[in-house]
């Protein structure tokens, strides 16, 4: 038990390595001149003294090995260093941010699995309406988030007015960006779901449990379901890749603030510590994940735990 | 939202009967389709039939206090600091927190805004302000002539990281206080475009309190009609009215303390949402109104269009005069000639933009509109011609001008980040046209990296195309001047090395006499434009949307809007 945990630390860790030094290379690879970019981009019209300057206060004059030990050193110490662009601890900037983004991710996640479950429990193993809510299923896979959420505020916001774009938040502003993320997670999701299920209804245990008398709904809930969770759970890691993304597109779309938009304006700025800071975050959230996830197959699976020990 | 094909073909459904559900088949079908065409309904009428308040003639009654203004502007900043932002959108929100020195009232008209009076030395190279009296910043400081010492030595501080601001006084030497109210400041040499500078937003006079501060905890103070309260990063910056206000520029219609009590600036980005958010009445006005939307707005009841054609450089071709064919200017004005450009942005832009004829917008001063002359305009004949006597006269296989073997091939970078306004469209008609007269010109999309390494520092291009919006003729300087290339912050992107043009510019730069400048301005757009070093397309617009709610709202030379004097008629 011990020794599993001690693997699965060392594992993150391995993880977070590899994602600060990506980043890392990344940034270093994408052409350009930072210091440029940093002064404002192509219209910026900073003199070379000013470039100067830039350089030698965030040390891209010094050689690449030396800015990568340096920034390895700062991340062991859990320093994520001053954002170039706003002046400010990262650590500030993302906690500022992380809220907004979390509110929306969480609620997308949990509109997307009830979504996923419940028109698979409803339309597993039945033609006509599985035909139905395939079609449906296609359209939101198809649709680009930015489409669905351009459409959703139209009709909603714009015309019925039912929800506001902008204004104070809380969950009325909520509303419509997870509605959009929804869409595009429980597309996939639920044809994995029904998927697992119909594959279940085919076992032989299915026959048994309804031969015993168990009425149609137990049968999906109790049986079915729990067989059809394990490919769910594996996708988890594909949701959050498209929440990421996602993120980007409906916090652009709705005009909320958010990591999406910090992300963006980082990457564009070439601001790397805000940059690192995120995808270290980034990072941290998957390598967690997956580990609860491991936990998690052996509470759905019983196979596993025996495997285990 | 067509993709349906694929699920309904694909109903391979392995019949298995089931009980349930049949009958109610059909109408689930059915009411999934009355609601998907109903959305689909809604949004096609979503735009026209928004009830509005309808005020539009309503009967002329005074200004109204109080109230908030939200406005919805694009784009996003870093720093409300005007001395280091370069994003036009600081510019417009810094406008009302800051006052300048000086404010420009007309394209060559400069008058009394923070400084009551100046003089300049005869040498052309001190400027001595003396400041209005009883001017307080928001945070209690008086205005004194150390605010403007301390607000133009952070401009040029290498530390403050300007990406804007200390190019526009790039001369400045050194600012000396003489009294209380009385500043001299001292330039390396003479630069008659300083008082247009000094009138921008990005050089608003900053409370040196403020400025003491470390860089992290920057707060924007000045002393303008509005006072910061706060920014949530990509969301908004809010603002309160300034109950001591008593600074407004000469001429403004408006004195006292503004009558809104409170402005909104709302950062939404996406156009579409932008505008929804005007037309479904949770703006009070946007800035960019997309001009796909300019038409529909315009006759929608309960909203104003206002368009303000920018001053400055228009929206430009500009041709690499040191590489390849183009260095012939036989080349140039043949290229120049192919393209029919006003029938080009006839059909791009339905009329909502003017296809220029001179490097300069009209609205700038020193534009002079005989120096159209000059230009190689459309005359496909001509262009055959020319091309014909500078030895591209072989026709490839393809269409294309050949000499010595190689085909009349330029390079025009296509960076996507910064495309706007339907310019990649129009880049395609240009492309079109330069091949009827056999010209090959090729778009790579590169990113903004090999966009500024490459070619716009390397040299690497044929062709260029920027805007560049400024109040004053000295833009020919940054766009012709042989010193002002890319590589050195300029904006000479044709790269033109001539001692002529550089004579011009700065002597008109240097000189105190209005009609020499007026006359060197004009033989360099008359030169760029027989030489040509430049195409010039079109003038760029503002577009705002208004509530007709909204009332009194000025623009300023730059055509930013001004809510000092902006009221809220309530319906």
């Amino acid at each position: 038990m011990a020794r599993r945990a001690a693997r699965r630390i060392g594992l993150i860790l391995f993880v977070l390595w590899g994602a600060a030094t990506l980043a890392f290379a990344g940034l270093r690879l994408v052409p350009g001149d930072p210091a440029r970019i940093i002064a404002g981009g192509v219209q910026a019209s900073a003199s070379p003294a000013v470039l100067d300057a830039i350089r030698a206060e965030y040390g891209l004059d010094r050689p690449w090995p030396v800015q990568y030990l340096i920034f390895m050193g700062r991340l062991l110490r859990a320093d994520l260093g001053a954002s170039y662009q706003l002046n400010r601890p990262v650590a500030e900037v993302i906690g500022e941010q992380l809220g907004a983004t979390l509110a929306l991710a969480a609620g997308a996640v949990a509109g997307g699995l009830a979504l996923a479950v419940a028109l698979a429990v409803l339309t597993a193993g039945r033609p006509r309406a599985r035909a139905l809510a395939r079609a449906l299923e296609f359209c939101a896979i198809s649709t680009p988030a930015f489409w669905t959420g351009i459409l959703l505020l139209a009709v909603f916001s714009f015309h019925l007015h039912w929800f506001p774009v902008l204004g104070e938040g809380g969950v009325r502003a909520l509303v419509l960006p997870w509605l959009t993320l929804t869409l595009s997670i429980a597309g996939v999701l639920a044809q994995v779901t029904r998927e697992g299920m119909e594959r279940a209804l085919d076992q032989p245990f299915t026959l048994t449990a309804r031969s015993r008398g168990a009425g149609e709904n137990r049968v999906r809930l109790r049986h079915a379901l729990r067989h059809a969770a394990l490919p769910l759970l594996t996708l988890s890691g594909w949701v959050l890749g498209e929440l990421l993304g996602g993120v980007v597109v409906v916090e652009a779309v709705f005009a909320r603030q958010g990591l999406g938009q910090v992300i963006v304006t980082a990457v564009a700025g070439r601001d790397f510590p805000v940059v690192t800071g995120v995808v270290v975050l980034a990072a941290l959230t998957f390598a967690l994940i997956s580990a609860a996830l491991d936990v998690l197959y052996r509470a759905v699976d019983p196979r596993l735990r025996r495997a285990a020990t | 939202m067509s993709p349906t094909e694929n699920p309904v073909t694909s109903a391979e459904a392995p019949a298995r009967p089931r009980r349930r559900l049949r009958s109610r088949r059909p109408l689930i079908t059915a009411a999934a389709l009355a609601v998907v065409v109903a959305a689909a309904l809604a949004v096609t009428v979503a735009t026209r039939d928004d009830p509005g308040p309808a005020a539009r003639g309503a009967a002329a009654s005074g200004p109204v206090a109080g109230g908030t203004l939200r406005f919805a502007v694009a784009g996003t900043q870093v720093t409300l600091d005007p001395a280091v932002a370069a994003t036009a959108v600081t510019g417009l929100i810094d406008r009302n927190i800051f006052d300048s020195l000086v404010a420009q009232t007309a394209p060559d008209r400069f008058e009394p805004w923070l400084a009551s009076k100046w003089t300049v030395s005869e040498d052309g190279r001190t400027y001595t302000f003396t400041l209005r009296e009883g001017v307080t910043f928001h945070d209690g400081t008086p205005l004194t002539a150390e605010a403007v010492k301390a607000t133009l030595d952070h401009v040029v501080d290498p530390k403050t990281k300007s990406a804007y601001a200390a190019s526009l006084i790039a001369p400045y030497e050194k600012a000396t206080v003489l009294g209380d109210l009385e500043v001299e400041v001292r330039l390396k040499r003479p630069f008659t475009p300083f008082l247009q500078a000094l009138s921008v937003p990005y050089l608003g006079i900053q409370s040196p309190a403020a400025l003491a501060k470390p860089a992290g905890q920057y707060v924007p103070v000045g002393t303008g009609p509005f006072a910061y309260v706060s920014w949530e990063k990509d969301r908004r910056v809010t603002l309160k009215r300034n109950p001591a206000y008593s600074s407004p520029p000469a001429g403004a219609a408006h004195r006292g303390p503004a009558h809104l009590d409170g402005l909104v600036f709302e950062f939404v980005s996406e156009d579409a949402t932008r505008y929804g958010a005007l037309t479904s009445g949770q703006v009070d006005g946007i800035a960019g109104v997309p001009p796909v939307n300019a038409k529909a707005l315009q006759s929608l009841p309960g909203f104003t269009l206002t368009a303000q054609e920018t001053p400055g450089l228009n929206y430009n071709l500009y041709f690499n005069q040191t590489r390849g064919p183009l260095r012939d200017v036989r080349v140039r004005r043949a290229l120049s000639a192919s393209v029919n450009v006003p029938q080009l942005i006839q059909n791009i832009y339905f009329g909502h933009y003017k296809a220029a004829r001179n490097p300069l917008s009209a609205t700038t001063a020193a534009y002079d509109a005989s120096a159209e002359q000059a230009l190689a305009s459309y005359d496909l004949d001509e262009a055959e011609r020319l091309l014909d006597e500078a030895g591209w006269n072989e026709t490839g296989p393809d269409g294309y001008r050949v000499k010595d073997g190689k085909t009349l091939t330029l390079t025009w970078p296509y960076w996507a980040e910064g495309n706007k306004e339907q310019r990649d469209v129009l880049a395609e008609g240009i492309q079109a046209q330069a091949k009827l007269a056999g010209i090959k010109i090729e778009r790579p999309t590169v990113d903004t990296g090999t966009f500024v390494e490459k070619h716009l520092i390397g040299g690497g291009y044929d062709l260029v195309d920027v805007s560049f919006a400024r109040p004053t003729p000295d833009v020919l300087r940054f766009a012709f001047a042989s010193g002002n290339t890319y590589a050195k912050a300029g904006g000479n992107v044709a790269l033109v090395d001539s001692e002529e043009i550089d004579r011009w510019v700065e002597e008109a730069a240097a000189t105190s006499d209005p009609e020499t400048a007026r006359r060197d301005y004009a033989n360099v757009q008359r030169e760029v434009l027989e030489q040509a070093y430049v195409l010039p397309l079109y003038t760029p617009v503002q577009l705002t949307g208004f509530s007709t709610a909204v009332r009194d709202v000025a623009f300023d030379a730059q055509t930013y809007p001004v809510f000092h004097g902006a009221w809220l008629k309530r319906a």
